[in-house]
């Protein structure tokens, strides 16, 4: 059986390493060929307190979300690992420290909770870490090489990673590190395996393509790059962070400004700015940033100026929870501020995805001269997957609808009522466009006016623009998945959850239930059309979201009057493929009743 | 976790899995937790040469499928070495340094292979068979049609040596005091049971005494076995078979007697009230024969652990030996054991 698809959890406590030893996982294992989902959990505390757990799903078809179930436990601290032993499989196995320094009270090790059906394997991480390097420091590698032992997974591919993880550390660093990930794999040699876990060969790569894993976040960062960025504000805020902190990196080389502001506020309000002035402008933030920035927004859509924002989702209301995902924020990023302020908003589904969005929104925004809104969550600006990049940039630099020559007689009209709703876009210091912009209602010129017909008009331009949009090139703005034509059930899902429906669905048609999925992704304006088509196609429609209402239900019913489905999780966790495909098997049973 | 008395069972084979069983049936209430050094649950060790039958899936020769400990509500705790046991305080320790409590124990922790002191040096050079893992290791170290050397030959290994040449393999007997242990076998009887092991196709080898053990020369089978007398035997596989050495090491500071297994009475308590022994462990005492003594073979083995359990909650029993113990020759003159009969 050539086909892997194999999931491994490291735990253990901040400090240990966990995080770093998933790190150098899946990149040895994307180096080597394998497709990667990686998704970490790390606690808001200080070091030497609070859980973190990486998971890393390794496989040779595409899959697009991580497993209920996972194959291997690594423990790096029982006391944190103990709770997730139930996620692994019969037959899977769990790696333990069996040589723990401190006495134990009773049920305190690993060994009380291996399940019946899983393996145990008790390794004294630490004494042959010590042996190996005069330290206990890297036991995190240590059991990188006990499994690659175990599994046969790629020395020289984690050989190259450590090396390359450690490069800016002194020499012995690295060099300690390998030893480390070595006496692992030599410790392993005495085990006999037992599970039933395998690892086939890696999948094809196709060339003229470059294979490259990151998170949600690095993708928009290279999709804002590559889009040719040329203006960043931010505040920090999780899961948006490092989006700013990355760009704060790679900015400067290509020539282009970031500047971290003293709140959200001032933030956005630099963003309009710098998109006013017509760079290319973006800022991040989180929910709480977003209700913060909704009075800006206004402006943007009011002035017609372009600027990116994107926004990771977290749980809330208010500071609610930082670290744990959740799909609430779809209301605020649609809807959110004063009057009819349409904007165009799209959430991306996976890592590619959000690299496409990222770039495609300076695109739409400059285009369509409005603020455009990214949703992503904590869960796809954090996970980590396989990405196949082509080698050309796919985004256009520059789209926006420029001035003509003007008639020296005529003055500028910046909001010139068009066909097409868009008006010639002048930037300041741009001869012959001289104009005027305020956030009050104003006419064509930009002055203030508050004339019935003008406001009536003026609202039907900011909507009516954004028409376009939903056929801007090389963007999926929906797409359906799975069976043609008339099904059981379908299955309508955004962001990260789409994943979990994708992989859902497929096990659904799999137990034989007629079943499709479509992926909303331009979530403003809506694209009612093909909504409506694959809903007149499903008999039953079932919208899994992480919050607690159904934001997209509401607003897909809201839009197009049929009830729908729902299930809503706001366990701050992603949801469960199992958990949806319950659903479609008891949508689909009803419907067979019925 | 359930409620009540807490007993635990150290060592999850024969007597083990049948105490866990009465403890379950007379005390529905009660909290058991079985520990062994072993990663796998309870597996039928009878069933190891199966391995060279195409049985190669540790889970074809599970006695119980995993779900069942949940179902008993027993507690299994594998991977576990007990370092100590403290019957003062009712505490038990790991090697992996948890302590738990307890408020009875039976131990069940059988016995290892017995390697004569003239044997150890050649340790490195040798397989084991009283694991799947082991019986895997010898699986593939074995080329198709390879010679397994047996030193001593005790019944284990000669259950072994059966299927070996029913499967194609080729078996010497290197024999010594410990051949066909834990029968006693006068010595005016040996060869007539040598010659039934030699009708089986075993090569015998008796007489010169075993100088050294080294590996093969290039091109020759792995292991070369060189005798006092000058002669030399070849084989892939170095296997020793001399009986087994009661596991009782992390009980000598326990407080109880111990001889060469630990001393019970026949109601198999030993000389601290809340801990039993049972299985190959035991040596238990006979008034019949004034001694202490150890009783092998499944069915006294599981007739221990019922004892001890029924003992453990209220009865007042005497273990009673099953069966007889004479090695024997059948009416087709093949070697035959009560020690080969189990369930
Ligand atoms: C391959 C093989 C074939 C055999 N064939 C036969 C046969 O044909 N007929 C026959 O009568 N007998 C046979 N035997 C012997 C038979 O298996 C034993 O007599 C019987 O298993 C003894 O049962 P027991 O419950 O006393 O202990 P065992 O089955 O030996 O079990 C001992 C248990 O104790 C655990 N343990 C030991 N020390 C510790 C410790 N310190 N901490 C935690 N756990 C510990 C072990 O992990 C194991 O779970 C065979 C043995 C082997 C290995």
């Amino acid at each position: 059986m050539d086909s892997t698809d194999l999931q491994i959890i490291i735990c253990g406590s901040a400090g240990d390493g966990t995080i770093a030893a998933g790190d150098i996982l899946k990149r040895a294992m994307a180096r080597a060929g394998y497709k990667v989902i990686a998704f970490d959990l790390y606690p808001a505390e200080i070091r030497g307190f609070g859980k973190c757990v990486a998971r890393v799903r390794v496989t040779t078809e595409q899959v697009y979300s991580l497993k209920r179930r996972s194959d291997v436990l690594v423990s790096l601290d029982d006391s944190h690992a103990i709770e997730h032993v139930g996620e692994v499989r019969d037959f899977g196995a769990v790696i333990f420290e069996n040589a723990p320094i401190a006495r134990l009270g009773e049920g305190r090790h690993m060994s009380a909770h291996v399940k019946p059906g899983q393996i145990p394997y008790g390794l004294a991480q630490r004494e042959v870490c010590e042996r190996a390097t005069s330290s206990s420091r890297s036991r995190n590698i240590v059991v990188l090489g006990f499994l690659a032992q175990m599994y046969g997974l790629p020395v020289a591919a984690f050989h190259e990673i450590i090396a390359d993880k450690f490069k800016t550390k002194a020499a012995v660093v690295g060099e300690s590190n390998i030893r480390a990930f070595d006496a692992g794999f030599e410790a392993a040699g005495a085990y006999f395996k037992l599970d039933d876990v395998t690892l086939g060969p890696p999948s094809h790569v196709a060339e003229g393509a470059d294979t490259v894993m990151m998170t949600g976040n690095g993708a928009v960062v290279q999709g804002c790059l590559d889009a040719g960025i040329g203006t960043f504000f931010g505040y920090p805020i999780t899961p948006a962070t490092t989006i700013m902190e990355r760009l704060a990196v790679e900015m400067p080389k290509a020539g282009a400004r970031l500047l971290q502001t003293e709140d959200e506020i001032s933030a956005i309000a630099a963003t309009i700015g710098a998109g006013y002035a017509g760079s290319r402008a973006a800022t991040a933030t989180s929910g709480p940033g977003l209700a913060l920035m909704v009075e800006m927004l206004g402006l943007g859509v009011m002035a017609e100026v372009p600027c990116v924002i994107f926004v990771s989702q977290r749980g809330g209301p208010s500071t609610g929870m930082p670290t744990k995902t959740e799909q609430s924020d779809l209301n605020l990023a649609v809807f959110g501020g004063a009057g009819d302020a349409q904007r165009i908003v799209l959430a991306p589904t996976n890592v590619e995805g959000c690299y496409r969005c990222a770039g495609k929104a300076f695109e739409l925004a400059e285009k369509f001269q409005t603020p455009v809104v990214i949703l992503l969550d904590l869960y796809l600006s954090n996970r980590y997957e396989t990405v196949v990049f082509s080698k050309d940039n796919i985004f256009e630099p520059n789209c926006s609808k420029g001035v003509k020559t003007q008639d020296p007689g005529q003055a500028y009209q910046r909001f010139q009522l068009t066909d097409d709703f868009v008006s010639p876009r002048a930037v300041p210091g741009e001869a012959g466009g001289m104009h005027t912009v305020t956030g009050l209602e104003h006419n064509e010129l930009g002055r203030p006016s508050d004339s019935a017909e003008m406001h009536t008009r003026m609202s039907a331009k900011r909507h009516r623009k954004l028409e376009g949009a939903l056929a801007h090139p090389d963007l999926n703005i929906c797409k359906r998945f799975g069976d043609e034509g008339p099904v059981d059930v379908g299955i309508l899902a955004w962001g990260s959850t789409f994943g979990e429906s994708l992989e859902a669905m497929m096990a659904a048609q799999a137990e034989g239930i007629r079943c499709s999925a479509m992926k909303v992704v331009m979530l403003s304006p809506l694209p009612v059309d093909p909504i409506a088509g694959f809903l007149a196609d499903c008999k039953e429609v079932l919208v899994p979201e992480l919050n607690y209402e159904g934001q997209l239900a509401n607003l897909v019913s809201g839009q197009l009057g049929r009830p729908l489905s729902r299930l809503n999780r706001v366990t701050g966790a992603p949801m469960q493929v199992e958990e949806i495909l319950e659903q479609v098997r008891a949508l689909a049973k009803g419907r067979a009743a019925a | 976790m359930a409620k009540g008395t807490h007993h635990v069972i150290i060592g999850i084979g024969i007597a083990g899995n049948r105490a866990a069983e009465i403890l379950r049936e007379r005390d529905p209430d009660c909290r058991i937790t079985m520990i062994t050094m072993s990663r796998l649950p309870f597996y039928n060790r009878y069933d190891l040469p199966k391995v060279f039958r195409g049985v190669r899936d540790w889970r074809e020769i599970l006695v119980d499928p995993p779900a069942h400990y949940d179902k008993s509500h027993i507690t299994l705790r594998r991977d576990s070495r007990v370092t100590n046991v403290d019957g003062q305080r009712g505490t038990l320790t790991f090697a992996h340094n948890e302590e738990i409590g307890f408020d009875r124990v039976v131990v069940c922790t059988g016995g290892s292979g017995y390697l004569p002191e003239d044997l150890t040096d050649y340790r490195h050079l040798m397989n084991g068979f009283a694991t799947f893992e082991s019986a895997m290791t010898v699986y593939e170290l074995l080329p198709e049609g390879g010679r397994v050397v047996m030193l001593g030959g005790d019944m284990i290994g000669l259950d072994l040596a059966r299927t070996l040449l029913e499967t194609g393999y080729r078996v010497t007997l290197v024999v010594n005091d410990y051949t066909f242990w834990p029968h006693r076998v006068a010595a005016d009887q040996r060869g007539k049971y040598l010659e039934a092991l030699e009708r089986l196709g075993i090569e015998v080898h008796a007489g010169a005494k075993l100088e050294s053990v080294k590996e093969g020369p290039k091109g020759m089978p792995a292991r070369c076995l060189v005798f006092e007398d000058g002669s030399e035997v070849f084989g892939d596989v170095v296997m020793p078979f001399c009986g087994l050495v009661p596991s009782v090491e992390f009980m000598l500071s326990s407080g109880v007697d111990i001889e060469r297994g630990l001393l019970v009475n026949p109601q198999l308590r030993t000389t601290n009230e809340r801990i039993w022994a049972a299985g190959d462990v035991c040596q238990i005492w006979s008034a019949e024969e004034n001694a202490y003594r150890f009783y092998y073979g499944w069915n006294n083995v599981r007739a221990m652990g019922e004892v001890a359990a029924r003992n453990m909650t209220g009865e007042d029993e005497p273990f009673v030996s099953i069966g007889d113990e004479e090695l024997y020759l059948d009416k087709g003159g093949h070697i035959a054991s009560p020690f080969w009969q189990h369930d």
